[in-house]
């Protein structure tokens, strides 16, 4: 091994934009300001509506899989999962008659129970990550329409009887949407972070990605804890699908495919990497934040609808390729 | 020093094929140095891994400060007193020192972690151990030495009663080792046991108390280091060896043609300035400890690895090769040491296996001719007489010698001209042995240049025409066969400058 | 049940392969003997239920077919129903908008598929990244560029009668089922790929141990990237089977037929691991695929069924064969 090069160089404000949280940074005010420069009508307050309403449920699912993409695995059943939770969940609402909060419980309930799904044969049966996540994303696609008879979902709109929930993310005043669910974004984002970075859950999910066989032979249950990371994805899941339930309108079973990308992508963008060890929320939070700008701000400087999925592919494709980069042992 | 801490007595292991630990009892002293010496596959690894719990003894006693003992696993050892600081080191990376230090057993303050605590916990250590060290940096960040001491500093803060140094120093610089060795006086004098397993004479004499020799899985020999001499230890390591028939002299004649020339090859800390030549029709041999650097060197060579600098010219041309493909058209082959990562694909077939290298020449068009495959792969499985009942058996269920000797008629069939072997005879039986030297010296007769990297000094010398010896990433001497015995190879493999 | 393993035949398709083709009899009698019942009337033992089941076995066929190259790598490609849709509306378009010649816009479709491939083997091969991410960014990809060149109109190939219609003969020629033939002969080509050239050695061997086979001298990166070009290009033929029986195309959709693909090959006997496959197996796999849909169909349950039985199916296989691979080494 050789000598390894000392990063303490220069100014703490010097290391912080030699990090890949940094550069994200960078990156983000560089996107904003370009979408304000080049397109007026995005310069208008109801853009950050738009951009909130698409970054709840995907900040949500992102901080989830930052867990399991930590432990070097992870979750490709989230954005299926987003969707089926939610329609579950408006069952219980509309054709059960319970009342929204059964709902939510239910629907964060399923997100737990099938990252606990995920985490047991990840950890014990030692399958890959990506084909068990694969799997039980079909399992959940199919166990959603089975459940609720196909119907498509719908959670209660504002101003009828558990209507409220719709007022958590976003209230009305003077004609104008406010969107308060950043605050709960916000709380929620120091709550993970803390966890993350000061609780045993964090240090040894870290540690678990970081050299599993050394945390292994510390003595720490490794199983235990590859479980949990996967399961704190999955609560995730739940919250991302209330969360999605509460800005649209109307869900459609078979959908949500694809939703992870951004979460992933961005979790990667942010400093995540897909070899284990490192990611942290705040950079999880920018990384989501520039492809949420992207997704935003990309219609109003005339890329239709459909550039946004291609543009996807290209950012996780270009992020994971730097990555790799970044984090691979070289051979010829 | 004082009282005995630890007595391993008539400790015996047999793994598949190999004997490793023949009835090898040990003891150390509280407050005492042992210097734990032999070559590679002495069992030195072995006999300390069924200490810590991660191999089981066959038979045999471990008295541990008075009570018998039998760990079930190395934190089982670790919770006991007893902790290894591996030569690769147990460290979780993207952590910081202290954390690293703490893994396990973090203090709490209010539900969470409590980092600053760890940190002045870490720091007070290390003022104790007199080391300089921040406990806030992150661990993969440090260079390999210091990550030593976090290893060591861990081991004390777990109330460590014995600690075993696995070749401590291979990754240290000079002001680093002297680090080190004021540590291990302090830690001596605080009476805590020490093993020190190391091939380095001049550390063995500097710091250690008594030497315990190993060999072939027995326990020489014990001495006391200050009333002793580096040749009574190589003689002790290296025993009376018979073997049949070793050469005497070179069947190189003067003036044969150089085929394979290597000049300044530079790749990275295991090959520093490494420059040679091989002959037509000769079996240089590269002997040396492990991590001498040889396997790196010839992968290097070989195109498996970059290499940062360095020329390679086949038969008097400068050739390019920067991965295998250009090497095996260079006419290179390369058997690594390690068969079941770097050798078979375990699934496939001998056949499959067998034609890798030279798939085209059994290829018309695109098409495989399999009745050819299977003749040439059948003929050089009755060469190397290959138990299997057919070519089409899976490799995984062969033996090791037999899987060994699938990889050599690889690229014996791939028909090279210059064949590295890097330990062609390892976990092969004595038998199988004696037909592959004699293939050998037969390959070299009819004209093919070989290169032999080997462990076992009696079959460097029973090959060889001429020998290289390497340590540490440098060539430290060349010998002709007529005038290289043990000692002198032993001698510059342990040589460091 | 020793002997009966080591009949001549048995050994020469593999033990597995007979379990599956029995499975079919029985999944079919179950299907035949469960319908009336539970769906009121209904009859399973009707040609028209084989000649439908066929139409979603042919593509699924082609896609699982491709699929098999890239798993014998190591690697996995679960783009391939989204590519396969790309395909179809891209060709598709060229015929109905730019009215290109027929032949020409199959060709396209190969094309297009085999593109794919190629960007998801390059970065696998060459970049090393791992392939699960190169399925997910190519299946949103795969999607977008199908919704751009479309205007996210969907596409309706020519119905049958009209003219250019020839290419449903693929598919069936009044009462031959043309499109089975096809799938079979190119089962056949695929099966002396993989087990008979150079290329198909190269791609089993490193999927059983890449190292060992660059070490040999031999060009992995190019051989693993081909294996990728190969799914691509019959997730391109796939296409052509898939407009050959439904005639219309929708952007934005493809993904169900993922997991099937896959579990009709690792259910055949292809390891997830690398290194083993079997195109028979493949094609067996694809007809239980098949058939499964159908029943489940025909039994009055919705297709959700099928998605959540693959997806159980995948996972029994893939954790049958990790423990299988555990307890050998």
């Amino acid at each position: 091994m050789e000598k390894k090069k000392n990063a303490a160089g220069g100014s703490p404000l010097a290391r912080v934009f030699k990090s890949q949280e940094g550069i994200a940074f960078a990156a983000t005010i560089i996107l904003f300001v370009f979408f304000i420069v080049a397109s007026k009508s995005f310069r208008r307050y109801t853009t950050i509506v738009t951009l909130c309403n698409y970054m709840y449920y995907i900040l949500l699912m992102a901080i989830g899989v930052t867990f399991p993409l930590i432990t070097a695995g992870v979750d490709l059943s989230l954005g299926t999962g987003v969707v089926c939770y939610s329609i579950i969940g408006s069952f219980i609402i509309n054709q059960m008659g319970m009342p929204v909060g059964v709902g939510m419980l239910v629907t964060i309930l399923m997100g737990v129970l099938f990252g606990v799904i995920n985490g047991v044969i990840i950890a014990t049966l030692e399958l890959p990550p990506f084909i068990t996540t694969l799997c039980t994303m079909m399992i959940v696609r199919g166990l959603g329409s089975i459940l609720t008879g196909g119907l498509s979902g719908v959670w209660p709109m504002e101003g009828s009887k558990g209507g409220w929930c719709r007022n958590i993310l976003k209230v009305k005043a003077n004609g104008k949407i406010i969107p308060i669910g950043i605050i709960w974004m916000i709380i929620i984002l120091v709550i993970m972070s803390v966890i993350l970075r000061k609780t045993k859950v964090g240090r040894y999910i870290i540690a678990l990605g970081s050299n599993k066989e050394a945390l292994r032979l510390s003595g720490v249950n490794v199983v235990k804890w590859t479980i949990v990371a996967y399961s704190i994805c999955g609560l995730f899941t739940g919250l991302a699908a209330i969360a999605y339930a509460c800005t649209f309108s109307n869900i459609t079973p078979g959908t949500g495919a694809g939703l992870e990308l951004d979460a992933i992508g961005g979790a990667i963008i942010g400093g995540t990497s897909m070899t284990g060890g490192v990611g942290s929320i705040a950079g999880t939070f920018l990384g989501v934040l520039i492809i949420s700008l992207l997704k935003t701000g990309l219609p109003y400087v005339g890329l239709q609808a459909n550039w946004q999925q291609i543009i996807t592919g290209i950012v996780l494709i270009a992020a994971v390729t730097i990555d790799v980069l970044q984090h691979r042992k070289k051979t010829t | 020093m004082g009282e005995i801490i630890l007595t391993m007595k008539d400790i015996d292991k047999t793994f598949p094929g190999v004997h490793a630990l023949d009835h090898v009892s040990l003891d150390v002293k509280k407050g005492e140095v042992l210097a734990l010496m032999g070559e590679n596959g002495a069992g030195k690894s072995t006999l300390m891994k069924v200490l810590t719990g991660i191999y089981k003894k066959d038979s045999g006693t471990i008295t541990y400060e008075g009570r018998e003992i039998e760990f079930k696993n190395p934190h089982e050892a670790q919770e006991a007193g007893i902790v290894i600081v591996h030569q690769e080191l147990n460290m979780i990376g993207h952590l910081t020192v202290a954390q690293n230090i703490f893994i396990g057993r973090e203090p709490l303050n209010g539900g969470l972690i409590d980092d600053a605590k760890m940190n002045r916990d870490a720091k007070k250590l290390f003022e104790k151990l007199k080391i300089e060290i921040d406990p806030t940096e992150k661990m993969n960040l440090l260079t390999v030495g210091k990550q030593q001491m976090c290893e060591i500093a861990k081991a004390i803060s777990r109330n460590a009663k014995l600690i075993i140094f696995d070749e401590p120093s291979a990754a240290l610089t000079d002001a680093e080792i002297e680090q080190l060795f004021t540590i291990i006086r302090d830690l001596r004098e605080q009476q805590l046991g020490i093993i020190y397993i190391s091939h380095r004479m001049d550390e063995i004499k500097k710091i250690t108390d008594r030497v315990t020799v190993m060999r072939d899985g027995c326990n020489v020999g014990t001495l006391i280091t200050k009333d002793c001499t580096k040749d009574d230890i190589i003689n002790m390591m290296i025993g009376h060896v018979i073997y049949a028939a070793p050469k005497t002299e070179s069947h190189v004649k003067p003036g044969t043609p150089v085929v394979l020339k290597a000049e300044h090859i530079n790749a990275g800390r295991m090959v520093r300035d490494v420059s040679f030549e091989l002959h037509k029709g000769e079996i240089l041999g590269f002997s040396g400890l492990m991590g001498a650097g040889r396997t790196e060197t010839a992968r290097a060579i070989f195109g498996a690895d970059a290499r940062e600098s360095g020329d390679i010219y086949i038969n008097g041309e400068k050739v390019k090769i920067t991965r295998p493909e250009e090497a095996v058209s260079a006419g290179l082959s390369y058997l690594s040491e390690d068969r079941k990562q770097f050798g078979l694909a375990l699934k496939k077939s001998i056949v499959e296996n067998s034609t890798l290298t030279c798939l085209p020449k059994f290829c018309r068009r695109q098409f495989i001719d399999k009745k050819k495959e299977k003749e040439v792969t059948q003929k050089y499985v009755d060469m190397l007489q290959l138990k299997t009942p057919g070519v089409d058996q899976l490799v995984i269920n062969l033996s090791g010698g037999n899987q060994q000797k699938v990889v050599i008629g690889k690229w014996l069939i791939g028909d090279a001209d210059i064949l590295i072997f890097d330990e062609p005879t390892r976990g092969i039986d004595v038998g199988a042995k004696e037909e592959i030297y004699e293939l050998m010296n037969r390959l070299a007769d009819e004209g093919k240049s070989i290169i032999m990297i080997s462990s076992e000094l009696a079959e460097i010398l029973r090959m060889s025409d001429r020998i290289i010896v390497m340590c540490e990433g440098k060539i430290t001497g060349e010998l002709d066969i007529a005038e290289a015995t043990q000692a002198k190879i032993m001698n510059l493999a342990t040589m460091r400058n | 049940m020793k002997k009966f393993k080591n009949l001549k035949f048995v050994r020469a398709i593999g033990f597995n392969r007979v379990v599956l083709i029995c499975v079919i009899f029985l999944l079919y009698l179950l299907f035949a003997v469960l319908t009336p019942v539970l769906h009121g009337g209904a009859s399973f033992v009707k040609v028209e239920r084989i000649f439908s089941a066929m139409n979603y076995a042919y593509f699924l066929g082609f896609l699982a077919l491709g699929v098999t190259f890239v798993i014998s790598t190591g690697g996995i490609d679960f783009s391939i129903g989204p590519v396969m849709f790309a395909s179809a509306l891209i060709s598709g378009y060229c015929l109905t908008q730019y009215h290109a010649p027929l032949w020409l816009c199959l060709i396209i479709s190969l094309i297009v598929g085999s593109l794919f491939g190629l960007l998801n083997g390059y970065f696998v091969a060459y970049r090393f990244l791992p392939s699960f991410v190169t399925s997910l960014a190519s299946i949103e990809i795969a999607k977008g560029i199908g919704s751009v060149f479309t205007k996210t109109q969907s596409v309706t190939w020519p119905t049958a009668g009209s003219e250019n219609s020839w290419y449903k003969n693929l598919v069936r020629a009044g009462n031959v089922p043309t499109g089975l033939i096809l799938l079979i002969i190119a089962a056949v080509i695929c099966g002396i790929v993989l087990n008979k050239t150079k290329a198909g050695r190269y791609m089993l061997c490193i999927g059983s141990n890449k190292e060992a086979v660059r070490l040999s001298g031999v060009n992995t990166k190019k051989w693993e990237m081909i294996a990728y070009v190969i799914c691509g290009l019959l997730a391109g033929c796939a296409a052509i089977f898939y407009v050959g029986a439904y005639t219309t195309v929708q952007p934005g959709l493809g993904d169900n037929f993922n997991n099937d693909a896959i579990a009709a090959c690792v259910m055949g006997g292809t390891s997830m691991a690398g290194g083993v496959a079997s195109i028979l197996g493949t094609v067996i796999g694809t007809m239980i695929m098949s058939l499964m849909q159908e029943g489940i169909l025909a039994m009055g349950f919705t297709i959700s069924y099928q998605y959540v039985i693959s997806g159980i199916i995948v996972l029994i296989a893939v954790t049958a064969d990790t423990l299988s691979r555990k307890r050998k080494v």
